[in-house]
């Protein structure tokens, strides 16, 4: 973990990724595109970077054939507490919420730039180059809580913030503290590994407080000085038994 | 939506929703039926702007894993796993969430066409199509062929069949098919007298031999197995689990593996024999009889495996506490499949795994999973095919099977199609059987629909899936069973309804659940309405702990275990195997699906041929160059995809593109694998589906294919 992460920027909701659970089975991905209104761009814009998906599995190939492995880690909006995507926004619609110290896109203030794009070290950011059409009635299936995006904004993950919402709602509404699990995204809902843990870092003991302490835990290109509040635990590495 | 649900007469829905899995609503639990019309006059449970959620069952692959469905005000918006589900504990794979996709589809059939004789496609009345179907059924002669259908309908299918004296339905799909589960089926009932689908214990398993087990993609419970590998990856057995993968191609779980040993195709069966008998010398034991044939250096010479690499593996495998073998498709579908299944499951007889934590078992047998696991061999497909071509079929009924496009085209399913005069299929989709059938008399889509499913595997608890609608159904489509209840009462021959005694699908399913009110479930019923409460509010039933059964006999007879045959004069082994988003290749239709980037790969939207960069070299081919793949029974073309995980005499093209039918996203896009399949079996009559041996020609066009890596580089990104 980075100590020197400062005080202000302390995330608050944080979500812990285990390499050494996740097969790379892109669940995620699809379970994403459907809580999030992710428009499908068809095989063209697809083949040209143009996909809009919000988590990306990177694979990686190590090695060659027969010692041939691969790695792989689903890479979304990191959340970063020092974000490249904020200062070079003209009209700060790549922004801190403060409330829930996450980082928002606020998509009516986007005038697409697209400098968040550029100067984002995860290339978590996807611009929406056209209206993308959904025939109807797949337009049914839109998630009422998430706005529909359109032509000229960008987007990227944001924690599933309508379901941080409710979650804040409801426990209001029952006047109690959030607990530790009330709010899942829909990545960590879906995930068959079960590989993505969500919650509250700063309540010690949350599953993402006491998984940020264990020794597999590090921030991916934590050395740019983003800080980001996902958290990848490293795989345990191939150590081949000679029985 | 709405001018549509005015001219509809009413699906009457039951409506128990659940506000989380666990929390009962309090309203309405005990009706039978409630009617919930949308908007105007929303049942008083649903609040403008909170979510009602239903518990229901997938019916994208053959797990069953339980959903909940989220609606607001008549609309599913999203699907989530049913946390309380024996199979996924809450989760899903990425086909479960996109099945809204499929509910919502653009190009569903809206209602009964008659298309008969090659006549452009007319709308027509249920009532016009319950007396095509009475027809049918009074002249006899007719067979039902169904696929992944759910398995309350394949129930009151059989007993209708039954009841007009007719051959019992069949059963078959791709997924079934490229899991080798009718071979599997025969190998439990050569050595266990049963034919049962095992089930495996990944999770506390310590060292894993999977033959071709795709499980983290589409091999039998993917979900459950899923968990079971992450679970296994912590350490539940002490030390983490430890996966071995025998497959030519490296897959999703290749990929995952500790090993990756990329065999000769059709060799898996030679080693599993040859790690046998050295795993019993290793652990002192007698070498059983069905590993004593085994000939150690024929079989590293056949598969490709050094014999010291052999040894090395059978001690690791020897030495382990808690070992386990799983008998993969890859390693099934070939002329020795059968025999190459036997070699694997006795493999688990060797470990002493069976009934014990981290090794194979088996569900009980009870009624309530009876046939949860059918399904019919090749061989029946033949026949099928034989008696169509002879002109012995009067009628077919096609149900969740799209047999035009999951049969390799070399059996002459298409052509022997035309000789049926009256072909009637329930598809909810335009797929290709659609395009060929006389009548088209669609189903409500899953979500919209009643039923249950069996469970095979994937449970640690014996269990009955649920299922109930969660919207009205968006169109004219009308419940499978209900049509074919209709269409025996008004055949009006009363000792045929007293066979098939049920006035709906409701009814059918009430009385077919009520003996579990008095099994010893998770929760019990006074009434039989309470019973069918539950059943809806948890989304099924299930056992409060673990249930497996012991194994009666084992026969450890000699076995031999042949060298593969192959057909066709070609360069490279063809492995065809199922798309991991587009499974059985009804679920090309889901745009979502299609954008999901294959995991290895990457490719959306396409087919390619994965071909080592050694062999694109040799052929003089790089990424996105057209390839003709042709056998001695026909030829594909696709792009050409380098890919570093497959030997160098293979090539591996997934199965679930290439329609000519099934819709805007589905059609004209890419090309099925099973156009050049040859129909060769194994002993179990089943498909060899790995038995075809293809040539590679370049054609000098090129076509993109669209992958997610690729951009990368259009960004500009290098690590
Ligand atoms: S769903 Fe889970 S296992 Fe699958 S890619 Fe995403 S994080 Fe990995
Ligand atoms: S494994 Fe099969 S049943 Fe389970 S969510 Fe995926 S498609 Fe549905």
């Amino acid at each position: 973990m980075n100590e020197t992460v400062h005080d202000e920027n302390v995330g608050k909701w944080t979500m812990v990724i285990d390499l050494d659970q996740c097969t790379g089975c892109q669940a995620c991905v699809t379970a994403c595109s459907m809580e999030n209104n992710v428009a499908f761009v068809g095989e063209a814009d697809a083949a040209y970077g143009r996909g809009m998906h919000w988590i990306r599995v990177v694979r990686e190939w190590n090695g060659e054939m027969p010692d041939l492995t691969a790695d792989f880690r689903p890479v979304m909006c990191q959340q970063c507490g020092e974000a490249p995507c904020e200062p070079v926004c003209p009209v700060f619609a790549s922004t801190k919420s403060v409330p829930e110290q996450i980082n928002l896109q606020v998509y009516n203030r986007c005038i697409g730039t697209r400098y968040c794009g550029n100067n984002c070290p995860y290339i978590a950011r996807t611009f929406n180059w056209f209206d993308y059409e959904r025939p109807e009635p797949l337009n049914f299936q839109l998630n009422p809580d998430v706005t529909v995006r359109s032509r000229g904004v960008m987007e990227k993950c944001t924690f599933c913030v309508q379901r941080i919402r409710r979650g804040e709602e409801d426990a209001n509404a029952e006047g109690r503290p959030v607990h530790d699990g009330d709010v899942t995204p829909a990545c960590a809902q879906a995930c068959p590994a079960q590989a993505i843990t969500f919650g509250d870092i700063t309540d010690p003991e949350s599953r993402v407080a006491k998984l940020a302490r264990s020794a597999r835990a590090e921030r991916f290109l934590e050395e740019v000085g983003t800080e980001p509040r996902v958290i990848y635990l490293k795989g345990n590495g191939k150590v081949v038994r000679e029985g | 939506m709405s001018d549509k649900l005015t001219r509809r007469e009413f699906l009457k829905i039951a409506a128990v929703g659940t506000a989380t899995a666990s929390v009962l609503t309090g309203c309405g639990t005990a009706a039978r039926y409630v009617t919930r019309k949308p908007y105007q006059d929303m049942p008083e449970y649903t609040l403008p702007g909170r979510s009602t959620f239903y518990a229901t069952t997938c019916r994208e692959c053959p797990a069953a894993c339980g959903l909940i469905v989220r609606t607001v005000e008549g609309r599913a918006v999203k699907v989530e796993g049913n946390p309380n589900h024996p199979v996924n504990h809450g989760r899903t794979c990425s086909r479960g969430q996109a099945t809204l996709q499929g509910l919502y589809n653009p190009d569903r059939l809206d209602g009964p066409i008659s298309q008969s004789g090659g006549s452009p496609a007319s709308p027509m009345t249920w009532d016009a199509a319950v007396e095509i179907v009475k027809g049918a059924l009074i002249s006899g002669g007719f067979t039902f062929l169904l696929g992944q259908t759910p398995h309350h309908l394949t129930d009151l299918i059989s007993e209708i069949s039954t009841a007009f004296g007719a051959p019992p339905p069949l059963n078959y799909g791709a997924l079934g098919m490229f899991e080798g589960r009718a071979t599997l089926l025969q190998a439990a009932t050569a050595l266990f007298g049963l034919p049962i689908l095992p089930q495996f214990d990944l999770a506390n398993a310590d060292v894993i031999l999977s033959f071709g087990a795709n499980f983290l993609e589409t091999w039998q419970s993917p979900v459950a197995y899923t968990r079971d590998y992450a679970t296994m990856r912590g350490g539940k057995s002490g030390q983490r689990g430890y996966l071995i993968q025998f497959e030519p191609r490296m897959s999703l779980t290749a990929a995952n593996a500790d090993e990756w040993i990329p065999v000769a195709p059709g060799t898996e069966g030679l080693v599993a024999q040859a790690l046998g008998k050295l795993v019993a010398e290793q652990m002192g034991s007698p070498v059983p009889a069905a590993f004593a044939s085994a000939d150690v250096a024929a079989a590293a010479q056949a598969s490709g495996v050094a014999e010291t690499e052999l040894r090395r593996l059978a001690r690791v495998f020897a030495n382990s506490p808690r070992k386990l073998a799983l008998p993969g498709g890859g390693a099934l579908g070939h002329t020795n499949g059968l025999e190459a299944a036997q070699a694997i499951l006795f493999l688990n007889v060797l470990a002493g795994n069976v009934d014990q934590p981290g090794g194979m078992s088996f569900q009980p047998l009870a009624a309530y999973n009876q046939g949860a696991a059918a399904a019919t061999a090749f061989t029946g497909m033949q026949e099928l095919v034989g008696r169509m071509q002879r002109g012995e079929l009067k009628a077919l009924f096609i149900h969740g099977f799209n047999p035009v496009f999951e049969l390799p085209k070399s059996l002459g399913f298409t052509e022997a199609l035309a000789n049926v005069p009256l072909v009637i299929s329930f598809a909810s989709f335009p797929d290709e059987t659609v395009a060929l059938a006389d009548y088209v008399f669609p189903d409500h889509t899953p979500l919209e629909s009643w039923g249950y499913q069996k469970i095979a595997v994937g449970s640690e608890q014996a269990a009955l899936s649920g299922s109930q609608p969660v919207v009205v159904p968006l169109y004219d489509t009308k419940a499978t069973a209900d049509v074919l209840l209709a269409a025996l009462q008004a055949a009006g021959d009363n000792s045929l309804i007293a066979k098939v005694p049920y006035t709906d699908e409701v009814d059918f399913l009430q009385k077919k659940l009520a003996p579990l009110a008095s099994e010893d479930g998770f929760y019990t019923a006074v009434t039989p309405k309470g019973f069918w409460a539950k059943w809806l509010q948890f989304g099924g039933w299930w056992k409060t702990g673990p249930s497996t059964m012991p194994l009666f006999a084992v026969n450890d007879q000699p076995l031999a275990v042949g060298v593969p045959e192959f057909s066709g004069g070609g360069e490279f082994f063809l492995l065809p195997y199922p798309h991991p988003h587009l499974g059985d290749g009804s679920q090309a239709n889901r745009p979502w699906l299609q954008e999901t980037p294959d995991q290895t790969t990457t490719v959306m939207w396409g087919t390619w041929v994965a071909i080592h960069p050694e062999t694109a070299d040799r052929l003089g081919v790089t990424d996105d160059d057209v390839v003709r793949v042709a056998s001695s029974t026909g030829e594909i073309e696709a792009s050409v995809y380098r890919y570093p995980g497959i030997r160098l005499d293979a090539a591996a093209i997934p199965f679930g593109q290439g329609h000519t039918a099934l819709g805007r996203f589905a059609e004209g896009r890419g090309a099925n694998p099973l156009a050049v399949v040859d129909s060769k079996l194994n002993a179990a009559g089943d498909l060899a589906f790995g038995a075809t041996k293809v040539t590679i020609t370049p054609t000098g066009k090129k076509q993109k294919l669209a992958r997610y890596e690729s951009r990368v580089g259009v960004y500009g990104y290098d690590k």
